[in-house]
């Protein structure tokens, strides 16, 4: 299985939702689309399971467009919504029979997926009484049902509450072995526990495509913070006249300092705090964190 | 299997009890109004400057089965379907359903078949028992009806019914507000059913004009020749608004964002 988005540009009313995006996903992998609210994302999505048209460019799963790849895809939206009066079980039973599985085939393995999502309880109960977190794993189970080779998941973790959050990242994380995910969310965490490669999306384009290794090593944070009782104009003036400092930046008690090589400019910086007398509190190498790097990608570009 | 799932919906909206019992009982209201009218009147009269005339031809059993499809079905009853039918797309479409089940392999015509051919059998019943039942209180009230007559104007109504259903459909698909839906959709097969006999022309491609020939059937007991082409008309007009139908899904113009 392969997926290609060709330079797709989407636009409603003159308001361009995405903008010239290209990506490719291979089998096995689980790619976390990131962006802020209004980035893209569900429309991006929405294109892939072919719910509506690109303006410009095209979708392909192995070569072929996605109308006739249908059934390779299982998609769960934002909000699934089934109808309230069905049961679990026909839930199941009728997105099944939409995918043209047999009956037979369905009879045996509706029991297996309603367990797999931990609903097997809940299999007679209208769907109407579900929680937020069951109707996602519901949409989940029927997004598996057909087992698709590409996953695709609108923010299956957002509306939920701490534990149906949990519960459902769980799940993610036992299906990642198995199949091929693309899902999309605006919280940095999730992503960062489920997948091992990002696509950040901003105003409709793709601002980044990198692994997490790739990302922590290029945007490494060359900074050494010190936090200091009270502040002392005096050293803050020498640290700045150093030629590997590079900028500095105070907030409150807190003196953030960008060197130009952490390594070898710490025990400079360190004599000279000493040198000063300044009431040390804190002295810390900061290491940057995904959340850090995602807030510069989205604020700065 | 659409229409499975259809059917299991209406069972569970006890759709299927109710608008039967409806029909039944608009069929019923015009063989038995009309036949104790004279007696309703007299008492209520009391004499006082109403006359009946006793010479006044009783109602023939063909005029009563008659009416009940102009006066009842053509105007409570087009209420009843359009009321019955106007959400049959418009929900789905609310709630998201109609996308999502369009991302699975499923075709936008079979999706549009199962609804009108599911709505459809549930109408036409629910129609035909209705008449069926006002048929057996004309026969016992008034005059018979000959049976050739009686099935043959049905199956000219129930033609009429079907373009209602289609029509109605692709109302439901194209506008999003229930009330509109039910506004134009009661407006225009008023108007259609309004405007039958006023030329020609226009009844020639009005599926409305079905009711008509119906009502010729009893009464007469034959129509003109042109009907063939007139029923051909009607099938092209229901294949239109299917046609529609499945372009406005199809093309994704319902998506609403």
């Amino acid at each position: 299985m392969k997926l290609e988005v060709k330079t797709v540009t989407k636009e409603f009313k003159g308001k361009i939702a995405v903008k010239n995006f290209s990506m490719a996903m291979q089998s096995g992998e689980c790619v976390g689309l990131i962006g802020p609210n209004g980035a893209g994302k569900s429309t991006l999505l929405k294109m892939i399971a072919d719910i509506i048209d690109p303006s410009d460019g095209e979708i392909v799963i192995d070569g072929k467009k996605i109308m006739k790849m249908k059934k390779e895809i299982g998609y769960l939206p934002q909000y699934p919504n089934f109808y309230q009066w069905m049961s679990a079980q026909e839930t199941l039973r009728f997105m099944g029979e939409l995918s043209g599985l047999s009956k037979d085939h369905l009879t045996k393995a509706i029991p297996k997926i309603l367990s797999r999502v931990g609903l097997s309880k809940d299999a007679d109960s209208k769907v109407g009484s579900f929680s937020g977190g069951m109707k996602q794993r519901l949409g989940i189970a029927q997004a598996l049902l057909h087992k698709p080779s590409l996953l695709l998941m609108d923010e299956p973790v957002s509306a939920l509450d701490p534990i149906g959050r949990r519960e459902v990242l769980n799940l993610i994380n036992d299906i990642k072995k198995e199949t091929t995910i693309l899902f999309s969310t605006h919280l940095l965490g999730d992503a960062e526990e489920i997948c091992d490669r990002f696509i950040i999306i901003k105003n409709g384009e793709k601002i980044e495509d990198a692994t997490i290794m790739d990302l922590l090593s290029r945007n490494d944070v060359k900074k050494i913070s010190v936090e200091v009782a009270s502040k002392n104009e005096q050293w803050i003036k020498a640290v700045k006249e150093f030629n590997f400092v590079k900028n500095v930046e105070v907030l409150g008690n807190k003196v953030e300092i960008e060197v130009e090589n952490v390594q070898l400019n710490k025990k400079k910086l360190l004599e000279s705090v000493l040198e000063h007398h300044v009431d040390l509190v804190k002295f810390e190498i900061k290491s940057g964190s995904l959340e850090d790097i995602f807030l510069k990608l989205v604020v700065e570009k | 299997m659409l229409v499975k799932k259809e059917f299991i919906q209406m069972a569970r909206d006890l759709k299927v009890f109710w608008l039967p019992l409806v029909f039944v009982f608009l069929g019923i209201t015009q063989p038995i109004v009309s036949y104790y009218l004279p007696t309703i009147l007299k008492m209520v009269g009391g004499g006082q400057g109403i006359t009946i005339d006793p010479t006044m031809p009783v109602q023939q059993g063909a005029e009563v089965l008659a009416s009940t499809l102009v006066s009842q079905f053509d105007q409570l009853g087009i209420m009843i379907i359009v009321i019955s039918m106007m959400a049959v797309v418009q929900t789905d479409k609310a709630n998201g359903m109609l996308a999502f089940i369009l991302t699975r392999p499923v075709t936008v015509r079979s999706y549009i078949s199962g609804k009108i051919v599911s709505n459809y059998i549930l109408l036409a019943g629910s129609v035909s028992l209705g008449y069926l039942t006002s048929y057996l209180y004309v026969n016992y009230l008034f005059s018979n009806v000959a049976v050739i007559n009686m099935i043959v104007a049905l199956l000219f109504y129930l033609l009429w019914v079907l373009f209602m259903v289609s029509f109605t459909t692709m109302i439901s698909t194209i506008f999003n507000s229930p009330a509109v839906i039910a506004l134009l959709s009661i407006a225009f097969l008023f108007f259609s059913r309004i405007i039958v006999g006023l030329s020609v022309a226009i009844d020639f491609i009005n599926p409305a004009s079905m009711s008509n020939y119906a009502l010729e059937m009893l009464m007469i007991g034959t129509v003109n020749t042109d009907v063939i082409w007139s029923v051909l008309m009607t099938f092209v007009m229901i294949g239109f608004t299917m046609i529609i139908t499945n372009f406005w899904i199809a093309h994704k113009k319902y998506v609403t964002d």
